[in-house]
């Protein structure tokens, strides 16, 4: 147990030790943005701050964040260590060695493509070659995840597998289906033009399997966000999960609803016909039903919690919970972050609405408010209850945490609302400079001011998240309850087979791919070719500061 | 997934309940996306079954080449600003130009300087200007069966002697100078909106501003001196090219201004222009 700790931990210190300086980075865009004027007022140096603040916070952070929590989970659901700590040290290694290689090579100058890569933007091949490890070494971890569930339930046959470790499996097989889009991407089209392997870059291509990863890797930063209202909120209510069927039915639906949906982030890509975008679309607007279901379960977990506390009353439950957990705290402002970045979403992918909205700030906005706000506060609750279990030194001050989740809440909302109405106004994301004199952009200044007042609370909030965990690292140990997870109302005894394993939905999600991508891509290689010049930033007059 | 075979069957709905659930929702989809959807259009019938599907796949039937013969497409003069046509004008011969111009003296006056505001008065006029008019008139790009006719009888060395002919007599149009011309830099903030118009244009409307061609800005290859000229005479042609009855402006420039000038504007600015008195 004492090692699977140890791997935990090392991977949260790597998440939350690139997480400060890219909420810093993130920062300082928003400044840099605004009418204010900004230190370091230079548009090169934006472009690969906002591919340095993305690279970092959707893959470096999210990706060792979702690994370490795993490996706690599975250990800890489990109750017993993780085979294969070897190879999951292997994959750190590799994924800690991608990191360095990508964060050094846009530091150069050398990467300003965004995350999103998005040929023919071209940068240099290091970078892809770090994301690539990067990426490709999670995958050590999806395998031990398959691998640690399926040996777990060949020692105990017939006894359901615990509702966290199969969410964290319903978590790494999802994540392998959407690694598998960019992964394709950087193997094929990105790192043999990047290394002088070939003239062109099929562009469309390109575009179009990132796709297959862009919808399902938010998802994939979702999970552990989910798997924490399931299986952690409720007994830090001090309550019961309301149904185990429930969050089984969600992850399960996760999984298949996020993959065959990606083309929504394609709708102004003309190589795309109407009806396959339409198709996805609609697929699309089904993620409300794994939405709806968590948000009633978790609502009617936090209710048997209060009503056991002592509540009355339709709704006298709500002030009965213990509000000064972190974790309850937590649960309760990403609930209101989900709900009103869940509405902006409906609008991002609704094939018609979308187009009002498409490239403005509004697609940022929503974004920040689902995954810098929903999730990631989770983040800092799962955090919050980890950190303690596994050094086995409390939080010192429960205070300084709540302050920390109220300031994210707050700083996020101060950040994202004017930022979606300056969007709504027409501001394109992604570009440096605006011409606050000219009278179309004017009227959006006071908006981004707004913004950049959040940004700066937001930043406050992530050193402050910071301090409590090195003030508590650096406590006095004390002996600490193990983590355990919420226990069912009615705890499973018997699961119906296609409700404890994934042969069914796997099966299920290859043939919606089929389906839904099998033309979209196969398209380019029968019908139609999309080659062009890649736009080269690595040219020292193109990317690189002047 | 295949577990409970042994038992009744209703013991594991889930992979009918899978299939099932996921078989409806993706053939709803595919039948309202791929078939109804793909066959409405905007402003046009609604497409055939096949030609949705076509479409929806991202196939459409318009993205090929038309198959039927195409129109030749129209330009709008023969002239084109090249080194020989310089030359050429530039070669005018004056002297025999004003044995020419003895036919155009009837309707535009002695030494091109009209009485009439039918007619333009040609007088200071440059001569590519008139070179150009009368090829047009000649080739039926500008459309007038009086010139029409006249031009046609000319040849192409009488074009440019008439031109270089009208060109030098006096007293006919003016260089733009004096009061009514604004300060530099001031133009957009002009009360008069024909002054306006005519320094600044009208960057909502992308309307340029006229001095940038028609002087005092600028004088363009091809656009005539509007100082002097009858008021009547420049109305009505930005309502001819407004109205697309004249349509010999090469890049169409005049066309889409005078599209966008209201009825008040194209007058203000006829009379701005038109304001000299060159009737003495």
């Amino acid at each position: 147990m004492q090692r699977s700790s140890r791997l935990a931990l090392l991977h949260y210190w790597v998440a939350f030790a690139t997480f400060l300086p890219a909420v810093l980075l993130g920062a300082w865009q928003m400044l840099m943005r605004s009418p204010l004027p900004a230190p370091l007022d230079d548009s090169a140096a934006y472009y690969a701050s906002v591919t340095l603040h993305g690279t970092a916070m959707a893959y470096v952070v999210t990706t060792f964040f979702t690994m370490g929590f795993g490996y706690a989970v599975a250990a800890t659901s489990l109750g017993r260590p993780i085979r294969g700590v070897t190879a999951a040290w292997i994959g750190y290694a590799i994924c800690l060695l991608g990191t360095v290689m990508a964060v050094v090579t846009i530091l150069a100058g050398q990467a300003s493509v965004l995350y999103t890569f998005y040929p023919p933007l071209l940068a240099s091949g290091w970078y892809y070659l770090g994301a690539f490890l990067l990426i490709a070494g999670s995958m050590v971890w999806v395998v031990l995840m398959i691998l640690n569930m399926a040996a777990w339930k060949r020692d105990n046959p017939g006894v359901p597998v615990p509702l966290p470790m199969f969410a964290i499996t319903a978590t790494a097989i999802l994540w392998a289906w959407a690694a598998a889009g960019v992964l394709l991407e950087l193997v094929c089209i990105l790192l043999p033009r990047a290394f002088g392997g070939s003239e062109l870059i099929d562009a469309a291509l390109g575009r179009t399997l990132f796709s297959v990863t862009l919808h399902a890797i938010v998802y994939f930063w979702l999970m552990p966000a989910y798997i924490a209202f399931y299986t952690l909120v409720p007994r830090a209510a001090g309550g019961r999960l309301y149904s185990d069927t429930m969050g089984r039915l969600t992850f399960i639906m996760f999984l298949v609803f996020s993959l065959p949906v990606g083309l929504h982030h394609l709708f102004m890509d003309p190589e795309h016909g109407s009806g396959f975008k339409f198709l996805q679309s609609s697929l699309t607007f089904l993620v409300v039903l794994p939405t709806l279901l968590t948000v009633f379960s978790i609502s009617a977990s936090l209710e048997i919690a209060g009503r056991v506390r002592g509540g009355r009353g339709l709704l006298g439950w709500i002030p009965a919970l213990p509000w000064d957990e972190p974790m309850v705290l937590a649960v309760g402002l990403s609930l209101v972050m989900l709900g009103l970045g869940g509405f902006g979403g409906l609008i991002n992918m609704s094939f018609a609405m979308n187009s009002m909205i498409h490239n403005t700030s509004w697609v940022t906005a929503h974004f920040h408010l689902i995954f810098g706000g929903a999730v990631v506060i989770m983040y800092f609750a799962i955090a919050y209850e980890m950190w303690p279990r596994i050094t086995a030194k409390p939080l010192r001050s429960k205070r300084l945490a709540r302050i920390q989740l109220w300031s994210w809440f707050w700083g996020m909302l101060i950040t994202t609302i004017p930022w979606h109405i300056a969007g709504l106004m027409g501001q394109p994301r992604r570009v440096a400079n605006f011409d606050y004199s000219d009278p179309l952009m004017a009227r959006m200044g006071p908006l981004v001011i707004i913004s950049v007042i959040g940004g700066l609370v937001l930043l406050g909030s992530a050193i402050l998240l910071i301090v409590v965990l090195v003030r508590s690292h650096f406590g006095a140990a004390e002996r600490v309850e193990p983590l355990g997870y919420a226990i069912a109302v009615n705890p499973p005894v018997r699961v119906a087979p296609a409700l404890n394993g994934f042969g069914l939905w796997t099966a299920i999600v290859f043939v919606l791919m089929i389906l839904t991508y099998g033309y979209p891509i196969g398209q380019f290689f029968i019908l139609k070719s999309h080659s062009v010049p890649a736009v080269e930033i690595t040219m020292p007059d193109a990317g690189g500061a002047p | 997934m295949a577990g409970g075979e042994g038992q009744s069957k209703p013991d594991n709905p889930w992979p009918s309940i899978g299939w099932g659930t996921m078989g409806v929702v993706f053939m709803i989809s595919f039948l309202i996306g791929f078939f109804v959807l793909g066959g409405v259009q905007q402003n046009g019938p609604t497409l055939g079954t096949w030609a949705a599907f076509c479409r929806a796949v991202g196939l459409s039937a318009d993205s090929q080449p038309a198959g039927g013969p195409q129109p030749s497409p129209r330009t709008p003069t023969r002239i084109a600003w090249t080194q020989p046509t310089l030359a050429r004008i530039a070669s005018g011969n004056a002297q025999h130009g004003a044995f020419v111009a003895l036919t155009c003296a009837g309707c535009h006056g002695k030494h091109g300087v009209s009485a009439s505001d039918l007619f333009p008065t040609l007088a200071g006029m440059n001569s590519a200007v008139i070179y150009k008019q009368l090829d047009d008139f000649r080739a039926g790009k500008r459309v007038s069966a009086v010139m029409g006719a006249i031009a046609s009888a000319l040849t192409d060395q009488d074009t440019a002697d008439v031109a270089a002919y009208f060109a030098r007599q006096p007293d006919g149009l003016l260089p733009v100078a004096g009061e009514g011309v604004p300060e530099s830099g001031r133009s957009l903030r002009q009360r008069t909106p024909s002054i306006r118009l005519a320094f600044a244009g009208d960057p909502e409307r992308g309307i340029p501003p006229c001095a940038a061609c028609h002087g005092p800005g600028a004088q363009k290859l091809g656009a005539p001196p509007l100082r002097g000229q009858h008021v009547a005479y420049i109305e009505r042609q930005l309502g001819s090219f407004a109205q697309g009855i004249r349509q010999n402006d090469i890049n169409e420039q005049m066309r889409v201004i005078a599209h966008e000038l209201t009825p008040d504007e194209m007058h203000a600015l006829a009379v701005y222009y038109g304001a000299a008195d060159h009737t003495k």
